[in-house]
């Protein structure tokens, strides 16, 4: 006998685990749409705006990955509770950069949580394939906001939206928009 | 069928028969499973008979963080070699091999917690291929880009070690120890973030882009979503053609996995 792989877990998401990467796309709308705002912005330097560019359209690559993979069950729509919560967060460059940093070691501690609760392989790897890349665009934020700011880079202070993970604003959301 | 049949098919038998021969076992010559090949060809060994289930791969985990702290120890042992603009490297290094030790702590303590036995060594096979001698060509005598290298080395060794944390959430039966690996993962993300700010700083090394020679250049984030291609770095002194050696290292898998059997 051939040495084995593990099976048994479904590979697709189930219907419990649509809605929970529901909630996710939702929230990779809403920091898409706040990396676009902060985008706007007057202060930046080219090469800032550069990178809120890429790292917003990562977002928005995860959302459209989400989405693809739950079908019908994606809302396609941000979340409204984090996009309000931040909005006014994003005008000036420097408290912007500070409050995306969060929102990333935010995001990947959600994804992170959710991996715990997803019943599918597939849903769990998407996650975990989105949430090392928050990491970085976190610890890239620490280093670019202060350099030198090691421990800044490698620590993630932030609570999780995930259901059933810590205390968020996602309970006050109302995902009401369509996302751009 | 007529006489010029008969000849034709007895040539074409004979024929046959003559190819046949010559495919066939010989008189004198000792039979091998092994296709005709010059030269001494390598057995072939064949892997363990085990199934790979969530306590293999948690101790394949522990293996590969001892490693990554081994090859640190190595590079901070080695004298002089982190210097010039790369000094600072030390301190992350220290730093970042006390927190492959604790990760390596908190994934054994999952294993005793699953009811496996711990690994508290270095992977064998990830250190013969991939980190003793990519650290020989590191540390070669007149390497002109040494602490440039040893960085590089460990650059790698860090987006590996993500990688692996990563693969394993599509391999691993429970959901806890998914999350538990993402986790962990990203601190290994993390550290490759720092390192890759030190090789190629500021927002020109964010995202990938390739120098005046037309190479890549090192970037914090190297892609949209999390990749587990194989990790490629070149190392050591540059050859007759000016390349560097380069290494291809994969994250463990069937022939790197710390079987239950395995003490």
């Amino acid at each position: 006998m051939p040495t084995t792989l593990p099976s048994g877990a479904p590979a697709k998401p189930t219907e419990a685990d649509a809605g929970l990467l529901a909630f996710a796309q939702s929230a990779e709308l809403a920091v898409h749409d706040l990396y676009s705002a902060a985008a706007g912005v007057s202060g930046f330097s080219d090469e800032q705006r550069a990178l809120l560019r890429l790292f917003g359209a990562n977002h928005l690559a995860y959302a459209q990955a989400i989405g693809g993979a739950i079908g019908k069950a994606a809302t396609n729509r941000r979340d409204e509770g984090i996009y309000g919560a931040y909005r006014a967060d994003m005008f000036t460059p420097v408290r912007a950069m500070a409050v995306l940093q969060d929102l990333e070691n935010t995001l990947a501690r959600t994804h992170t949580d959710l991996i715990g609760l997803l019943e599918a392989v597939g849903g769990a790897e998407l996650a975990a394939s989105i949430a090392m890349v928050e990491a970085r665009h976190a610890a890239t934020l620490a280093l670019l906001r202060e350099p030198g700011d090691v421990s800044g880079a490698l620590s993630n202070p932030a609570a999780s939206l995930a259901p059933g993970g810590a205390a968020s604003p996602a309970a006050d959301t109302t995902e009401t928009t369509v996302a751009p | 069928m007529n006489r010029r049949d008969l000849i034709r098919l007895g040539t074409v038998t004979l024929t046959g028969a003559v190819v046949a021969s010559a495919c066939g076992a010989q008189a004198n010559v000792e039979s091998s499973s092994n296709i005709a090949a010059a030269g001494t060809v390598v057995p072939n060994d064949k892997l363990a008979d085990e199934p790979v289930d969530d306590m293999v791969l948690l101790r394949t985990a522990a293996s590969l963080e001892y490693s990554v702290a081994a090859l640190y120890d190595a590079i901070l042992g080695a004298d002089g070699l982190l210097s010039g603009d790369y000094a600072p490297a030390a301190a992350l290094l220290r730093r970042f091999r006390d927190d492959h030790l604790e990760h390596a702590g908190a994934v054994n303590g999952l294993v005793r917690a699953g009811g496996g036995t711990p690994w508290t060594k270095a992977n064998p096979r990830i250190d013969d291929r991939y980190f003793v001698p990519a650290l020989a060509e590191v540390t070669a005598e007149g390497n002109p880009d040494a602490a440039l290298d040893a960085v590089t080395l460990a650059l790698a060794a860090e987006t590996l070690a993500g990688q692996t944390y990563q693969g394993a959430v599509g391999s691993l039966q429970s959901a806890s120890l998914r999350a538990a690996a993402a986790g962990v993962g990203q601190d290994e993300a993390r550290h490759a973030v720092v390192l890759a700010q030190l090789l190629n700083p500021g927002y020109a090394g964010v995202a990938p882009s390739t120098d005046e020679n037309g190479r890549p250049t090192v970037a914090s984030v190297p892609g949209t979503f999390g990749g587990l291609a194989s990790v490629q770095v070149r190392l050591g002194n540059p050859g007759d053609n000016g390349a560097k050696r380069n290494f291809i290292l994969e994250t463990p898998s069937l022939n790197a996995y710390i079987y239950a059997s395995m003490s």
